[in-house]
């Protein structure tokens, strides 16, 4: 049976893609035009334009009022009916307000439409197996479209996701382009931190979010290499994050941190559209730290010798005299104040016949970085899809493929944390030769650095088809096949020119790190649906099935000892190669899932979903598992009595939402008891060890979701407002359950009767200001508050996560000391000694608790049009905790620069101030104090900011002045201004020694024609 | 499967209207959800076998048991680097001088100012019980093999009780009474009680015994990298030496001197630790080709001050006029002004082109400084003085001129000291079992406490298994 459907499913995916390359090769374009209605011989023809702010506007149905006659605009925005003289035509198109214009026995009548936000709540939302309208939804669904994403000069979908949904919070790793972002839809629920990642789907197909690379190639990319890279945001038509139970039931056990569902682009019924968007632009880092300059350094470091006494030793080349003490150079101007440019070009080509319908979408992107040096980032694109209806239209099709090649060329680490410690005194890059300066060994020339290379190449193919066939009038069957393939490699290079040429180490001593990752997986989804609706009521049922597997191989290799550093990336030439990981895992998933929906009256609606989940995650006895939610919602200003009432009030609806939904982010073979390569050569034999002490009896992390919301619009929907209320408890915890070492291992993976809670309110409020035929303008403002909180955790007291966490506190928090201030008589930091016995030490005195969540964070978004202008700015604020700009930076008064904020020290006794006495490290007393306020709650401040996160800027060149040419120019910026009280680089980053994000303006122009 | 009936129910009840042509997708759709449950079963991962297939196979077990020495080697008590015995020991006790950073668990060592939460006092606990489960894991896997050879057997079973032995001895002297793991069972062993020491050593004595009567005379690798039955004794007359067993102690140190057709003396200083020296009994061999000891990097420099530590004057003043060690096993670096000293045992920092020197773990002379002592011990002073003269004369030094009992030993102490210094901690236990911690450490080890002479339980273990209480005295 298990062969059979497989076999099943592999034909139907041999059969769609021959049915989608016949149909790719069918000349499309002859249909063009078949979507104008034959006229019938009636009386009179009317024809005329319809328009919006914007230029002509293809697709409006012009129907006769009262029958069933309509055309559809073409193009040009062009339509001709025939209808008697004495008809009211009407106007209608999604987003726009519809007009209903008497023919009056008129010839020409031309319509301007405006674009109506009170139509959003008619908008179908996709909810992955099933779509629903907006004012229809029982679940709690984030959403942007194509309109808010175009407007984003950004390569990463997350990025463009930031700050525009409640719920949703997205810190940017790093400004090293390819860098990766983390996401957390409501919060942290496992106790695993890589266990947190939400489900991505991309037009039905699971896309594996686990990074890419391996530590030890991608040390340029803190936090991994997103896989999500290989999306163009410019084909992405729409994302819905899924963040309830009665959204996320039907994802079962991979639906715990929600689901963000990626549509891209379809082609449209009308003529052969084409597109070409042209952007260059520029970027530069967001913010720079305040560093001392020459002399205040210089004095720190004098200072530091005074007081401890001791005379400069050798190696003090700063102030010993070998370096030239009136020297500065601002050192991150130098290494990451450089220009990095932004080159992007799309075309696209679209339309189709009412039948068949396509688009084909290429991308070329380049981007160079900040960094000195020809560090690049390039990604080409291929999207395309296809859409087709037999005639009786009981039979469609969908066919997409897209394809992505990327290269990026970094450094192989990054330099950003040398340009905030080297002293700024320190000596020229080049020497008179032009070649790098070493000023007689007395210091490593951090340009030294790019000579290492972080090169890695990703190329993804994805393909995804639909079937579906209409059986009985009511009912479809459908079946959504989905096949992707990653080909990942990337190496470090370690060549001996990193080293001063004065130790003379040659290119034995280069070396070169390798990984190659390939990821295929497939997916087959057969599903059934029916639909029926009987007086006032509506039935929606759907079951359907699952079944997907996974398939990822890694190797990591490591090279040394080459005859000649040109010979690097020639792993045959090396003296020595190891594997140092050689790994093959293999994911299988089945499902069954279904949904049953009733409304009545339009009124009351109740859905109930569930899943029954497999999952080679986990032993034999814990395969299966099943979740479920109901959702219900009732549309109170439907209800006759508000109507009457409450006549201000344009929409009400009360939602309420509950069910389970698991997680199973847990690794491969994790139950299985094996022996795997411990990579440790001995005699020539690699050695073998225990993988684990195994347990075949872990299971699912369960979490239940309750949401309550509340939606209201008034005035026409002109202020609408939603209002939600969740809590989420995560339990059944998969970790390591700490054991004694005794046991041989320190852990055991098994589920863990830990409770973890994420409570909070999201509020979105959209207003439409203005509307008025040349002048619009529409507010959106989300917020969230959220807190997450540790319940229960069995035995914590005495466990390794005993300093991790407590009880009753969120998860990301530090355990810290807590600073009391410097001593005015020493001018040495001080602690609070928690348990009173004279010395301070971490398990007993590091009560101090900071959370680093954000405790809430939001954007306002503004889009203000003007005849043919379009301004749209979206600030985004978080307001948080995170690790202080001295963090990194090491002991004042040790040879390495410092914040200027650092001049504020302790001098004399009886002195009060930020920082205490300068050392140069031989003060035992000062150091270990510095290490303790490294670990304390003074070095965890504020990071509140406000972004102006994007702005954009477009003017629509008058349709009358190119004559059937859409043309668009568009100014758009990125994290173009900050605001905060934060004194490290930038807010943001986790990674203090890391880019910080990079603020980007392109320029660009848009054509259509 | 309910999906599967109600599409049965489905097309009996609209049978009469349903065509062939309907029939044939909703007969696919069926088959689909009705395939079985073992979808989701996968098979193993390439890159894995399982516990059972490992010993199956020769080749597989041999890896899994190499896998142990490599991790002996690279990490805990018996590594070359700066985790390992011979360096914290030597800090600890007088052997070494500490010059490094401010932070650092060596410094901790070198104060004796250990705490139950220092890392390394976890790390050696932890990496050595991590070993002793891998060598559980082989002796329960070998003898549930049905596949492998009895000659095999033997020699997998032999080494994975030696390693067993080897490492609780190690942490019996570092901590005093400890759970004895003899089993892979993770539920017996996270409740594990300490056991009394001389428990442990009878223990350890048997399993040695089995051990030693289970290996071959023959090494079955080049370079003595992989233990044999001389290795098994050579830590056996160790531990008998420890547990005052005099007369096993030297009737077994001569089973390996007797054997001079495979061990013979090598009166050449710097041969003693080339990786061909013939007084080598065990040594670790390196991770990959070139490379030599991590003792070499940690302890040699090559310029002042010394990066981390040096030889300590005290050890430095200890080695007689004429002794041709203290020009052989050490080297004096100077800027001009000052001088330090690193041992210089193994020559060689770096790579090599084919490496020089391994790692020793055990060598002849302990076994006729181990000799010497039982003889002395049971009164067979001439016997003793041979064996200690043996030692002497090789490093260019006259006979002992010790007489009594009570002098031979004290010379015997101090021939350990200055032949066996930064070998893997031998001066620390020394003055351990011979109850001179306290004379010898107080006067020139200001941080110096009798309590100190155990190291504490890690406190982690203390707290997730109460069983393991109470705590060493002093911490």
């Amino acid at each position: 049976m298990k062969n059979s459907s497989l076999i099943n499913g592999s034909r139907t995916i041999v059969y769609s893609l021959i049915l989608g390359l016949y149909l790719f090769l069918t000349p499309v374009l002859a249909y063009n035009g078949s979507n104008f209605l034959k006229l019938n011989l009636q009386t009179h023809q009317v024809s005329g334009t319809v328009t919006d702010s914007n230029g002509p506007l293809p697709g409006v149905t012009v129907t006769i009022k009262g029958t069933n006659t309509a055309v559809i605009t073409d193009f040009d925005g062009k339509y001709q009916i025939a209808a008697s003289p004495s008809a009211t035509l009407v106007y209608s198109f999604m987003g726009y307000k519809t007009v209903s214009m008497p023919i009056n026995a008129l010839k020409t009548i031309d319509i301007v439409l405006q674009e109506d936000a009170t139509t959003l709540q008619e908008v179908r939302i996709n909810a992955g197996y099933y779509s629903v309208k907006e004012s229809e939804r029982t679940s709690s669904i984030a959403r942007i479209t194509a309109k808010d994403i175009e407007k984003q000069p950004v390569t990463n979908v997350l990025a463009a996701m930031q700050g525009r949904m409640a719920g949703v919070s997205i810190t940017q790793n790093t400004g090293v382009s390819g860098g990766s972002f983390d996401i957390q839809i409501r919060g942290q629920n496992s106790l695993r931190a890589d266990g947190n990642k939400p489900l991505y789907i991309i037009d039905g197909v699971p896309y594996a979010s686990e990074a890419l690379g391996s530590d030890l190639t991608g040390t340029v990319l803190p936090g991994g290499i997103s896989p999500l890279n290989s999306i163009n945001p410019g084909d992405i038509e729409s994302i819905e994050v899924l963040k309830d139970a009665d959204a996320t039931a039907i994802y079962g056990s991979r639906g715990a941190n929600g689901v963000v569902l990626v549509t891209t682009k379809k082609g449209k019924e009308g003529k052969t559209k084409f597109t070409t968007n042209v952007s260059t632009g520029f970027g530069k880092v967001t913010r720079l730290m305040d560093l001392m300059n020459t002399p205040q350094y210089l004095q720190m470091r004098k200072e530091a010798f005074v007081n401890d006494g001791i005379p400069y030793g050798y190696s003090d080349y700063d102030v010993n005299g070998t370096w030239d003490q009136k020297r500065y150079t601002d050192w991150q101007k130098t290494f990451i104040g450089g220009t990095a440019e932004f080159t992007d070009l799309q075309s696209s080509v679209s339309g189709g016949s009412s039948q068949t319908q396509f688009i084909i979408n290429g991308n070329f992107h380049k981007e160079t970085t900040v960094f000195p040096g020809d560090s690049n980032y390039k990604k080409g694109n291929i999207h395309s899809q296809l859409s087709h209806e037999s005639e009786n239209k009981k039979f469609r099709l969908t066919f997409s493929m897209g394809y992505t090649a990327q290269e990026n060329n970094q450094p192989g680490i990054d330099i950003t944390q040398q340009a905030i410690l080297l002293p700024p005194n320190a000596p020229a890059l080049y020497d008179a030769q032009g070649n790098l300066n070493w000023e007689n060994s007395t210091w490593n020339n951090p340009l030294a650095n790019l000579n290492g290379k972080y090169i890695s190449r990703t190329n993804d193919l994805l393909v995804n088809s639909l079937l579906s066939y209409n059986i009985l009038p009511h009912l479809i069957a459908e079946t959504s096949i989905g096949f992707t393939d990653t080909r990942f490699d990337d190496s470090r290079t370690q060549p001996s020119t990193l080293y001063d040429p004065a130790y003379e180490v040659g290119s034995e001593y280069s070396s070169i790190y390798v990984n190659t990752t390939n990821r295929k997986s497939w997916i087959i989804e057969p599903q059934i649906s029916w639909t029926k609706e009987f007086g006032k009521g509506k039935t929606e049922v759907l079951l359907g099935s699952t079944f997907q597997q996974q398939k990822t191989l890694q190797l990591v290799q490591e090279a040394n000892g080459f005859s000649s550093n040109s010979l690097l990336y020639n792993l045959s030439s090396a003296f020595n190669v190891y594997d140092l990981l050689h790994e093959e895992s293999v994911y299988k998933y089945q499902a069954f899932f279904g949904r049953v929906n009733f409304s009545w009256a339009n009124q009351y609606i109740l859905n109930f979903t569930a899943r029954r989940d497999g999952s080679s995650r986990f032993g034999a006895q814990k395969q299966f598992s099943t979740f479920g939610a109901i959702g219900s919602a009732w549309l109170f200003s439907n209800a006759n009595f508000i109507k009457y009432n409450l006549p201000f009030l344009s929409f009400g609806k009360l939602r309420a939402s509950y069910g389970t939904t698991g997680n199973d982010q847990i690794g491969d073979y994790q139950f299985l008891d094996t022996y795997g390569s411990s990579g440790n050569n001995y005699g020539g034999v690699v050695g073998l060890e225990p993988t684990r002490l195994f347990n075949p009896n872990f299971g699912w992390e369960t979490n239940k979701k309750l949401e309550f919301a509340l939606e209201t619009g008034f005035i026409q929907d002109r202020i609408f407002l939603t209002a939600g209320w969740y809590n989420n408890q995560s339990s059944n915890q998969l970790v390591g359950i700490p054991l004694p070492a005794t046991t041989g291992f320190n852990s055991l993976q098994a589920n863990l009767d830990a409770t973890v809670q994420n409570r909070g309110i999201e509020l979105t409020l959209r207003t439409i200001n203005f509307q008025k035929q040349s002048f619009n303008w529409i507010s959106s403002f989300n917020l969230t508050i959220s807190r997450n909180k540790l319940l229960s955790f069995p035995n914590l007291k005495g466990s390794t996560y005993e300093n991790q966490f407590v009880i009753g506190q969120p998860l990301n928090i530090k355990k810290v000391y807590h600073y009391t201030g410097i001593d005015p008589a020493t001018g040495i930091y001080q602690f609070e000694d928690f348990n009173n016995d004279g010395v301070l030490t971490a398990a007993e005195d590091k009560r101090s608790i900071r959370d680093l969540n954000p405790k809430y964070f939001g954007g306002f978004q503004n889009t203000i049009t003007y005849k043919n202008w379009q301004l749209d700015f979206l600030f985004q604020g978080v307001k948080q905790l995170n690790y202080s700009g001295s963090y990194t930076t090491g002991i004042p008064g040790t040879m390495t620069n410092q914040p200027a904020t650092v001049v504020d020290r302790w001098q004399n006794s009886g002195d009060s101030a930020l920082y205490q006495q300068y050392t140069t490290g031989v003060n035992g007393e000062a150091v270990s104090a510095f290490y303790n306020f490294y670990s304390s709650d003074a070095m965890i401040v504020d990071a509140s900011y406000i972004r102006l996160k994007n702005l954009s800027l477009s003017y629509t060149v008058p349709q009358q002045w190119l004559k059937g040419i859409n043309c668009r120019f568009v100014f758009q910026g990125q994290n173009l201004l900050t605001i905060t009280s934060y004194r490290g680089a930038d807010p943001e980053s986790r990674f203090s020694s890391s880019l910080p994000p990079l603020k980007v303006f392109t320029t660009g122009i848009q054509l259509t024609f | 499967m309910k999906q599967i009936s109600f599409f049965r129910f489905i097309q009996q009840g609209k049978s009469g209207i349903v065509t062939n042509r309907l029939l044939i997708p909703f007969l696919a759709f069926s088959l689909l959800l009705n395939s079985c449950d073992n979808f989701v079963d996968v098979d193993l991962p390439t890159s894995q076998l399982t516990a059972s297939a490992v010993f199956q196979d020769k080749a597989t077990a041999n890896a899994a048991m190499v896998s142990i020495y490599a991790k002996m080697r690279d990490t805990g008590i018996l590594s070359g680097n700066v985790s390992g015995l011979s360096n914290e020991l030597g800090n600890y006790a007088d052997e070494l001088d500490y010059y490094g950073g401010i932070s650092g668990t060596t410094r901790n060592f070198y104060n004796n100012s250990i705490l139950a939460s220092n890392t390394e006092i976890f790390s050696w606990w932890s990496s050595s019980y991590s070993q002793i489960y891998a060598a559980n894991a082989i002796i329960e896997g070998v003898s549930a093999s049905s596949i492998l050879a009895k000659v095999d057997k033997d020699q997998l079973t032999g080494e994975a009780l030696f390693v067993r032995s080897l490492l609780t001895f190690y942490l019996l002297n570092l901590y005093g009474d400890v759970p004895y793991i003899t089993t892979t069972n993770y539920q017996l062993n996270k409740v594990a009680h300490r056991m009394p020491s001389s428990e442990l050593y009878s223990h350890i004595i048997s399993d040695l015994q089995l051990s030693a009567s289970l290996l071959s005379d023959n090494y079955i690798s080049s370079d003595r990298v992989r233990p044999n039955k001389s290795v098994a004794m050579a830590l056996l007359a160790r531990v008998y030496l420890y547990n005052s067993s005099w007369a096993e102690a030297a009737d077994t140190a001569s089973y390996l001197i007797n054997n001079t057709g495979v061990y013979p003396w090598e009166n050449n200083l710097e041969a003693i630790f080339l990786k061909e020296s013939s007084t080598t009994i065990w040594q670790f061999m390196p991770r990959t080709d070139g490379q030599n000891t991590q003792e070499g990097e940690t302890f040699i420099f090559t310029s002042g001050p010394p990066p981390t530590v040096a030889l300590s004057d005290q050890l430095l003043n200890d080695f007689e006029i004429g002794d041709q060690r203290k020009i052989h096993w050490v080297k004096t670096i100077t800027d001009g002004s000052d001088s330090w000293s690193h041992v210089n045992k193994y020559r060689q920092k770096s790579n090599t082109l084919g490496a020089m020197e391994y790692s020793v773990v055990f060598r002849l002379a302990e076994q006729y400084l181990i000799r010497g002592e039982a003889r002395a011990q049971q009164g067979d002073l001439i016997g003793a003085k041979e064996d200690l003269n043996k030692i002497r004369n090789t490093a260019g030094l006259a006979n002992t001129t010790a007489l009594s009992k009570s002098d031979i030993l004290t010379a015997l102490l101090q021939e350990r000291k200055v032949e066996l210094f930064t070998e893997m901690g031998h001066r620390f236990f020394d003055l351990k079992r011979t109850n001179q911690l306290d004379a010898a450490l107080t006067v020139v080890k200001p941080g110096w406490n009798t309590t100190d002479r155990l190291f504490p339980l890690p406190e982690s273990e203390i707290s997730l298994n109460p069983n393991l209480n109470p705590q060493n005295n002093g911490y």
